[in-house]
């Protein structure tokens, strides 16, 4: 009997967890997106996508000099970031920042509280790069934020966006959060957005743990594009 | 025959040409201005003529203005967003997903005040056809026609198709004005104090709808012997009649839409019971109870506005009432003396207490006037509990210590607020 008991009190809490707990939808397909990109892409936004939080943190760890961080640790990633694209899609076509800049920064809707912002290209223009040629597909990185023990949905929930994080502790993971947009240049729309979340446990933080935190970053990217493709 | 079966085939696949991908129902206004937007600024239909095509295939829809939109036509930021439109729009694409994002195109849109724009672009075999209207960001209708060389075909075509349904009056401009400024009906707030006065009819018996009969069939099947003997005197209901009309009087008040309380009043009169074949009442002219019900009820509700002269409060109510019987009885005037069972009458307690229980809404037309329907139970009785004493068995049994009915009643109220 009071076994029976603790089963009901049980599944009763576990409902009021589940009930009470928020589900997001972290991807938006187009109804016509039917094909991931294969072979080859563009990508832009790589410029000024990387953020990395906590500098003293990170400087610490990957003996770089703490005003040098941002610039260094980002110029690592980007570049790192673009290593991998190229492995995993033959051809890469990297388009300067530049391409994209005149575009207003946008929202574009997830979920009914999860916007992503970024600047996304006009209607009825295709972006083009240095030699003239319009890519087919770009992937647009919007926001790629490294910081430690972060969640997406303070960031990206825009109830959540003015919590505070409380005190400074020892972190348990190495996270980062990355927006992004697959853009069809041809009919410019937006084939699939995102925003995706990663974390690292930390063992001791060096600077090939942050390469390998971009590499799982990419292989998500990756993963994501396919499966968001329309049924 | 067969040419004219030929030309029917013919007409069947050249109307199956044109298809709407969606329609949100934009308001095509009488004598509705129509501005032509051709994306090649090389329009496929003439203006003039497609507001003649639009009288004949509208009768509602008095003179049309008709011309090319020139200056859209000659603008980049419209050309592109038109060429992106004609290269989007594609069949079974949600019209959300053909929004302006330029703003600079969307101001355009939100100053159409009540233009038609008329989006037409070739493609292939058929034109493409979009409507646009000062309400929204994206297009409100739109689908292919078969393009025609006719130009007067054409715009019989998409008169057809996309202009075929019921017109409103354009509104002045100071009428649009008044428009954009008067408040909304549906918005009020709620008055901290609501009060309602009113008087209705209802119906009330023992037995409750939906439950076995023997319930209560013991007490309502039970008639009254010489005066005062019945099977049992719990209820009064084994006494006098059960089912009856009354009449109610009520007035009542709401605190903030939430919480209330009710003072009312019914009224009934009920016959007493009696066997008809005890011998003893041959003397007896009439016998009955006038029955008054004075109670006060607490109500819980919450107001729903439905438009602008209709609200509707659902509402639950539990309150206590007192219960008074006047008997009024008279033997036939032949008669000199009554018998002695007469003067021994059964004799019912000053008053009874007990509780009322229920539901109901009040649907408030026009902000004043109510129709109120209630449903509920409600109880009389004395204390079930007295302390026991020695002599119990010896003590005469409380007539009427406990009387449950049902009712349903019907009332017409007025309502005031502060």
């Amino acid at each position: 009997m009071m076994f029976k008991k603790s089963i009901l009190s049980i599944g009763f809490a576990i409902c009021m967890l589940v009930g009470c707990a928020d589900s997001y939808h972290w991807t938006v397909s187009h109804p016509f997106y039917s094909k991931a990109p294969y072979g080859g892409i563009a990508v832009t936004g790589l410029e000024n996508a990387f953020v990395i939080t906590r500098s003293s943190w990170f400087a610490k760890r990957l003996e770089i000099d703490k005003d040098s961080i941002q610039i260094k640790g980002t110029l690592h990633c980007r570049s790192t970031f673009e290593t991998e694209m190229r492995k995993s899609y033959g051809s890469l076509l990297v388009l300067p920042d530049s391409v994209n800049a005149n575009s207003p920064e946008e929202s574009l809707k997830l979920d009914e509280r999860i916007f992503i912002k970024g600047r996304i290209p006009e209607q009825g223009v295709s972006l083009k790069d240095s030699a003239g040629n319009v890519p087919p597909v770009i992937l647009i990185l919007h926001e790629f934020i490294i910081g430690t023990d972060l969640k997406r949905e303070n960031f990206f929930d825009y109830a959540l966006i003015h919590n505070e994080s409380g005190g400074i502790r020892k972190p348990d993971n190495v996270s980062a959060i990355f927006s992004y947009t697959l853009w069809d240049n041809l009919k410019q729309r937006p084939l699939f957005s995102a925003v995706d979340e990663i974390q690292q446990p930390i063992t001791t933080y060096k600077l090939n743990n942050l390469t390998n935190l971009i590499q799982m970053a990419v292989q998500k990217i990756q993963k994501n594009l396919y499966a968001g493709v329309s049924k | 025959m067969k040419k004219l079966l030929a030309i029917l085939m013919v007409l069947v696949a050249w109307a199956s040409a044109s298809e709407v991908y969606f329609d949100s129902r934009f308001t095509l206004w009488k004598d509705a201005t129509i501005w032509i937007w051709a994306l090649d600024g090389n329009s496929p239909v003439n203006a003039n003529e497609f507001c003649l095509s639009l009288r004949r295939n509208n009768t509602g829809i008095g003179e049309p203005k008709c011309r090319q939109l020139g200056e859209w036509e000659r603008d980049s930021i419209a050309t592109r967003y038109g060429t992106w439109l004609s290269n989007n729009l594609e069949k079974g694409l949600p019209s959300s997903y053909l929004r302006v994002r330029h703003p600079g195109m969307a101001a355009k849109l939100q100053t159409l005040e009540d233009n038609i724009v008329l989006f037409l672009a070739p493609q292939g075999k058929n034109i493409q056809v979009a409507i646009f209207d000062e309400t929204a960001q994206e297009p409100k209708a739109a689908g292919i026609v078969r393009a025609n060389n006719d130009k007067i075909a054409l715009s019989d075509d998409i008169a057809a198709t996309f202009f075929d349904k019921r017109t409103k009056r354009r509104l002045t401009k100071e009428e649009r004005l008044k428009q954009q400024t008067e408040p909304d009906d549906l918005y009020k707030e709620v008055p901290h104090l609501k009060f309602w006065a009113g008087m209705g009819i209802g119906y009330s018996q023992a037995h409750f709808p939906l439950t076995p009969d023997n319930w209560t069939s013991s007490h309502t099947r039970s008639r009254v012997k010489n005066y005062r003997i019945t099977k049992d005197s719990v209820s009064l209901w084994n006494f006098i009649e059960d089912d009856d009309a009354f009449l109610s009087l009520y007035a009542g008040l709401t605190w903030h839409g939430f919480i209330g309380v009710e003072l009312m009043y019914r009224y009934s009169n009920r016959d007493m019971k009696t066997d008809k074949s005890d011998t003893v009442y041959q003397e007896l002219d009439h016998w009955n109870f006038g029955q008054h019900d004075i109670g006060l009820n607490v109500l819980f509700s919450m107001t729903y506005p439905i438009n602008p002269w209709l609200s509707i409060t659902p509402l639950a109510f539990i309150g206590f009432q007192y219960t008074f019987y006047n008997e009024d009885i008279e033997h036939k005037s032949d008669v000199k003396t009554p018998s002695r069972a007469y003067q021994y009458r059964v004799k019912f307690e000053d008053v009874y207490k007990g509780a009322l229980l229920g539901i109901g809404g009040q649907f408030v037309f026009k902000k004043h006037y109510g129709v109120d329907l209630r449903m509920g139970l409600s109880s009389r009785g004395r204390d079930l509990y007295e302390a026991p004493s020695p002599d119990a068995g010896a003590a005469a049994t409380t007539i009427g210590r406990f009387t449950l009915d049902c009712f349903i009643s019907l009332g017409f109220e007025y309502h005031w607020t502060l």
